[in-house]
């Protein structure tokens, strides 16, 4: 398995070196860096972080701008808030555009409608509940959603 | 740089017994991680203050760093804390012998009134006690003041993505093998650069609980008031205090980590179980029917027909009850006016929906459409006439909703749209506390 792992931090990366060592990951920070590494070389699918903490707002995907004049009366702050808190999903979306339709799972216990409403929007989008090693291989290494 | 200030404000007023520095720590973790460098520091204070199982804790978490200055003087510091406390056992502490006292009055009780006396003041001191330091927990805190829930939701979700998830949660299947004994190669370094690398757990913790207490004022000592929090804490703590063994896998500690972290784990489902209740609120045939029944008496008779939606699943949205009974029948009102002081016949029609956000959650809407001709002031003054609509507008700053105006159709001249943030398919589930092994 050839994985792009993508998140903010080093969690994921890390769970994966230690409890996925016949997996070959690379790791991306940003919708930029991830399409640079797929440019590079091809993966059989993403590992996201959904939640970012952290990052410049120069390398957050989605419309800032646009989304503190639709969703919070031009308030960037919390614009920004919002981008990060749903960050994995708007870098989804980038790498889709883009043409990637790898299977992408996210370790977030994400209620039943939203996992059925990411399907409809991005295809094949897997989702465990936590970190358990397990359950993550059996998701990726499941045939298509 | 001032996260840096605070961590060393922190040690300054711990150097000179001030109660300040509890507080100045706190403010560091909200800010950022401490570096390495401090935690001897942060140790050798501790020590001088004669706090010597943290500083133990603290020299032992400096010790467990991959490449420090001053290894050598802290494992010498650190073993002579632990060559004291071990010498220390054997101190003499007994009494002086005291030469026996006169017979006083209480001699001559009876001693069955007397054991009686002492077990009910026993029971009347506890009961104080318990009474004083039981406080509300976060749920009935956050039913009691649904105003509090969107800040009791943020401070949640920061609690368990940054601390559970990222530095505990991810280590289950580690700590489970390191328990069984069957660890494999990296399962130990992982378990150890998660728990002990970066901010100390306690601290962490610390800076998650001051932002309540910081955010929502001091009924939010949630570690003192709620039994879940109180536990949570005794896990840290435990854990930190097994830093040592643990560092060196000794199976007793590695037994009761995986024990202290199942009791973690119950705690990410308890908040879950929380957030999930928060900040939702059904709009269905019911609440409907009441705002269309307060609507048709305000209207006695008068000439508008209103078209209330057909009976739908409920919608769920990110408001309270009371803003949303006032949304729609302000919404519902200032469309009638307009349409009874425009042409006939006055007309007014209700939809609901929602649409699909990019995030996956939904967004809901409500539309109003009315048979008036003129447009609405969005923004800005709008007169008496739009009074309601402020009123909305007020509605809709609480809860991140927006108000447009879109076109009309079919008889009517044009309409109103709020959306609000649905609830149906936003935030986490919650790992069943039964699921935890």
């Amino acid at each position: 398995m050839n994985l792009l792992v993508i998140e903010d931090g080093h969690e994921y990366s890390e769970f994966v070196a230690v409890f996925f060592r016949d997996w070959q990951a690379r790791r991306a920070t940003s919708a930029g860096e991830a399409l640079t590494l797929l440019a590079a070389a091809p993966v059989d699918a993403f590992l996201m972080d959904l939640r970012w903490t952290q990052g410049d707002e120069a390398a957050l995907t989605g419309d800032l701008d646009g989304t503190a004049t639709r969703l919070f009366a031009g308030d960037r702050a919390r614009a920004r808030h919002y981008l990060l808190d749903h960050q994995g999903t708007f870098i989804l979306a980038a790498l889709r555009a883009a043409g990637h339709h790898q299977p992408a799972l996210f370790i977030n216990d994400l209620a039943p409608r939203r996992l059925a409403n990411l399907r409809t929007l991005y295809g094949d989008v897997r989702a465990v509940p936590r970190f358990d090693a397990a359950a993550i291989r059996g998701a990726l290494e499941a045939k298509a959603q | 740089m001032q996260a840096e200030a605070r961590y060393r404000e922190g040690i300054t007023r711990l150097q000179q017994g001030d109660d300040g520095a509890r507080e100045a720590f706190a403010e560091g973790v909200a800010i950022a991680p401490m570096r390495d460098a401090l935690y001897l520091e942060l140790a050798r204070a501790c020590r001088a203050r004669g706090l010597l199982p943290r500083a133990a804790s603290l020299y032992r978490t400096y010790l467990a760093l991959p490449s420090v200055p001053e290894r050598e003087a802290a494992a010498g510091e650190l073993a002579a804390i632990e060559r004291d406390a071990l010498v220390g056992i054997f101190d003499d502490g007994g009494p002086a012998p005291r030469a026996p006292r006169a017979e006083s009055a209480w001699a001559r009780v009876p001693l069955g009134v007397v054991a009686g006396a002492t077990v009910v003041a026993g029971l009347v001191l506890l009961l104080v006690v318990v009474r004083r330091r039981r406080g509300e927990t976060l749920r009935e805190i956050a039913t009691a003041s649904p105003e509090l829930q969107p800040a009791i939701a943020f401070l949640i979700g920061s609690l368990r993505h940054e601390l559970l998830k990222h530095r505990l949660l991810v280590l289950a299947d580690a700590i489970a093998a390191l328990e069984r004994g069957a660890a494999e190669p990296g399962h130990h370094a992982f378990v150890l650069a998660r728990l002990f690398g970066g901010t100390p757990l306690v601290l962490a913790w610390a800076g998650h609980l001051g932002a309540f207490i910081r955010a929502l004022g001091p009924r939010f000592d949630l570690s003192r008031t709620d039994p879940e929090f109180q536990r949570a804490k005794r896990a840290l703590d435990r854990i930190s205090r097994l830093a040592a063994p643990i560092h060196d896998a000794r199976p007793h500690a590695l037994r009761e980590l995986a024990q202290q972290h199942r009791q973690l784990q119950r705690f990410d489902a308890y908040l879950a179980g929380i957030q999930r209740t928060l900040l939702r609120q059904q709009i269905d045939d019911g609440l409907l029917a009441e705002v269309r029944a307060d609507i048709t008496a305000e209207l006695a008779g008068r000439p508008c027909t209103i078209t209330w939606p057909a009976p739908m699943a409920p919608l769920e949205a990110e408001l309270f009850r009371v803003d949303l009974v006032l949304l729609l029948r302000n919404l519902v009102r200032n469309a009638y006016q307009a349409a009874l002081a425009g042409p006939a016949p006055a007309r007014v029609a209700i939809e609901l929906g929602t649409t699909l956000e990019a995030t996956g959650e939904e967004a809901v809407w409500i539309s109003v459409f009315d048979s008036h001709p003129g447009t609405v002031p969005l923004h800005g003054a709008r007169g008496a006439a739009y009074r309601g609509l402020d009123l909305v507008d007020r509605i809709l700053a609480r809860c991140d909703g927006t108000l447009e105006q879109i076109a009309g159709r079919d008889g009517y001249a044009k309409g109103l749209r709020v959306r609000l943030f649905g609830a149906a398919a936003a935030g986490d589930g919650a790992a069943a506390i039964g699921d935890v092994g």
